[in-house]
């Protein structure tokens, strides 16, 4: 068979984990992505780079302090211990909040770009034809960013696919649990198996340039419409 | 329309600053670029909060900083129509036009689709994408958008500015039906003289930040002939023509002019600027202008450097401009009769 149970339990874990984070991201970085794109706040500034921060960090330092936040001395922790949910990490929520902040910059940045691209004038024209706020968001600052939305949502999707570092760090290595396809892989190699490793490998060579091929197509059909 | 505006802004480096009650339907807001008129439409469309003052249209507060109030854009019922026209690329003609409509409360629904169409002439657009259009029929859409929100003011802030002048003629047309056939006053933004000519009965004129005056349009035209490039433009009412020897005659009150287009409408309007009127103390021997007036001199009004002088040629009313050297040279005086010569080419006509 070309592929273990074991990897396919993997990549069915590493999907799973891809698409939570990517729907919780899309409802939580949406708002701070137009925060940050229309926003005129001295804090703006101090947001931005804390959004940021994931994007210079070594993964094993944010794993460590997020590690530590999760753990039951840490204030994450101590919350989920007061909600009764027990301790996050080394389970798969544990990764999903990891994830979250992981990939945080990947769903934001573009957002913010879209949104920013937007301008004003589109939502002046909105206001003065009787749309509110609200409204105005999802009739047209949502149709106008959705090159944003889709390149958010597909780099966000790809880039947890293929963590390793803060999953290595907060989930450990728990089969069908906390075991990601890139620890798999990990595993594969710290056993010799490269034959095994190579097919999980090409795997997400395979997926990650199909997702950008895909994204590089739709967008020039996209840039086609306006 | 009755709209009290009594605003103040401070910006670094500019001040804004209006206190003036609007009456009337068609309504200039007139000053060259910097002077504060995007600043005003902005306060009354309700995208910038004044500093102080307050803003009432028909006895409804909009803004007033003692009352703290001010009512959020999209509940004040004045809709804009944007230089740029600012129509949403991701909707066809027929849905920009709706987007307004369809969030207008019914009991202010008194415009309707089937209304605008023929006007603004959208039939064949209505189902086209935004970007196929041309400028002039994304502006004639725009207006349509901003007419069908019912809307009991309508801003439009430099409207033309982004259209060729062929194009910009064309258009007027369009945007003077929102009065004349729609009932709806309209606060027209401009640095155009010839625009708010055509556009508007009266003008608010900002410099700098500070409402000058509150003039009517034709008293504004009179008092910059002298600083503008294309000086006083005189709006002549012409009907039919009939061709004659290559051009086209038109009875204009008592007499004729000769112009260089013919129009086979009743109610042809042509421009005719000040600059374009030459004047003879006497009947010249021969002249290459087609166009001979006698003329009586009513009056004379200075105008920054030039002097304009307002005729009454064949029962109508002609303004020309000369310089004082001239007036003197010529001895016009209010009561002379002067002969006043026009090429057949220097009319422009205006579409009906």
């Amino acid at each position: 068979m070309l592929l273990t149970e074991s990897d396919l339990q993997a990549i069915w874990l590493t999907l799973r984990l891809a698409t939570v984070v990517t729907a919780i991201l899309l409802v939580v970085g949406t708002p701070v992505a137009w925060w940050l794109a229309r926003s005129r706040s001295w804090f703006k500034g101090p947001i931005g780079a804390v959004v940021a921060l994931p994007l210079v960090l070594p993964p094993s330092v944010l794993g460590f302090y997020l590690l530590l936040a999760m753990g039951p001395n840490g204030p994450v922790g101590w919350l989920t211990q007061t909600l009764e949910v027990g301790n996050l990490p080394f389970t798969f929520w544990g990764l999903v909040l990891a994830s979250v902040f992981y990939s945080f910059p990947f769903m934001v940045q573009p957002l913010q770009s879209a949104f920013e691209t937007v301008g004003d004038r589109p939502l002046e024209a909105a206001a003065t034809l009787g749309a509110s706020r609200l409204d105005t968001f999802f009739s047209v600052v949502v149709p106008l960013s959705l090159r944003g939305f889709m390149t958010a949502s597909i780099l966000t999707f790809a880039h947890t696919v293929g963590e390793f570092g803060v999953v290595l760090m907060i989930g450990g290595n728990i089969p069908g649990a906390t075991r990601v396809a890139s620890v798999q892989i990990y595993d594969h190699v710290e056993a010799l198996e490269y034959a095994s490793a190579h097919r999980m490998a090409a795997i997400m060579l395979i997926f990650s340039f199909l997702v950008l091929l895909a994204l590089y197509a739709w967008r020039s059909e996209e840039g086609k419409k306006y | 329309m009755n709209l009290l505006l009594n605003v103040q802004k401070n910006f670094p480096g500019f001040q804004l600053a209006a206190d003036v009650t609007l009456t009337g339907d068609r309504v200039g807001v007139f000053g060259s670029s910097g002077s504060g008129k995007s600043t005003l439409v902005s306060m009354l469309a309700g995208f910038l909060k004044p500093d102080a003052g307050e803003i009432v249209l028909d006895d409804e507060t909009l803004f007033s900083s003692s009352r703290k109030i001010n009512v959020r854009s999209e509940q004040r019922r004045i809709a804009m129509v944007f230089q740029q026209h600012a129509l949403f690329p991701h909707l066809n003609v027929r849905n920009n036009l709706l987007y307004g409509y369809s969030r207008c409360k019914a009991a202010h629904r008194s415009i309707h689709l089937d209304d605008i169409v023929p006007v603004l002439q959208l039939d064949e657009l209505l189902d086209r994408n935004i970007g196929k259009l041309s400028g002039g029929q994304q502006q004639r859409v725009a207006l349509g958008r901003a007419i069908l929100a019912n809307p009991r003011l309508l801003l439009m802030d430099e409207p033309l500015s982004a259209l060729d002048d062929s194009l910009r003629f064309q258009i007027i047309p369009y945007l003077r039906s929102v009065s004349e056939q729609f009932g709806i006053p309209y606060l027209f933004i401009s640095h155009s003289l010839v625009e708010m000519r055509l556009m508007t009965d009266s003008a608010l004129v900002f410099e700098k930040g500070v409402m000058v005056e509150q003039v009517s349009s034709e008293q504004l035209a009179r008092n910059r002939m002298g600083q503008s490039q294309v000086g006083y433009i005189n709006l002549l009412r012409l009907g039919r023509s009939l061709p004659s020897a290559g051009l086209f005659a038109y009875p204009w009150g008592a007499g004729q002019l000769l112009l260089s287009v013919g129009s086979e409408r009743d109610d042809s309007m042509a421009e005719l600027s000040s600059k374009d009127i030459i004047l003879f103390k006497q009947h010249p021997e021969a002249i290459s202008a087609r166009n001979l007036l006698q003329c009586s001199v009513r009056s004379l009004f200075n105008s920054g450097r030039k002097v304009g002088v307002e005729l009454e040629c064949d029962g109508n009313s002609l303004i020309a401009e000369v310089v004082q050297d001239a007036v003197n040279e010529l001895s016009i005086t209010p009561g002379c009769t002067i002969y006043a010569a026009i090429k057949a080419s220097a009319f422009r006509m205006l579409p009906s």
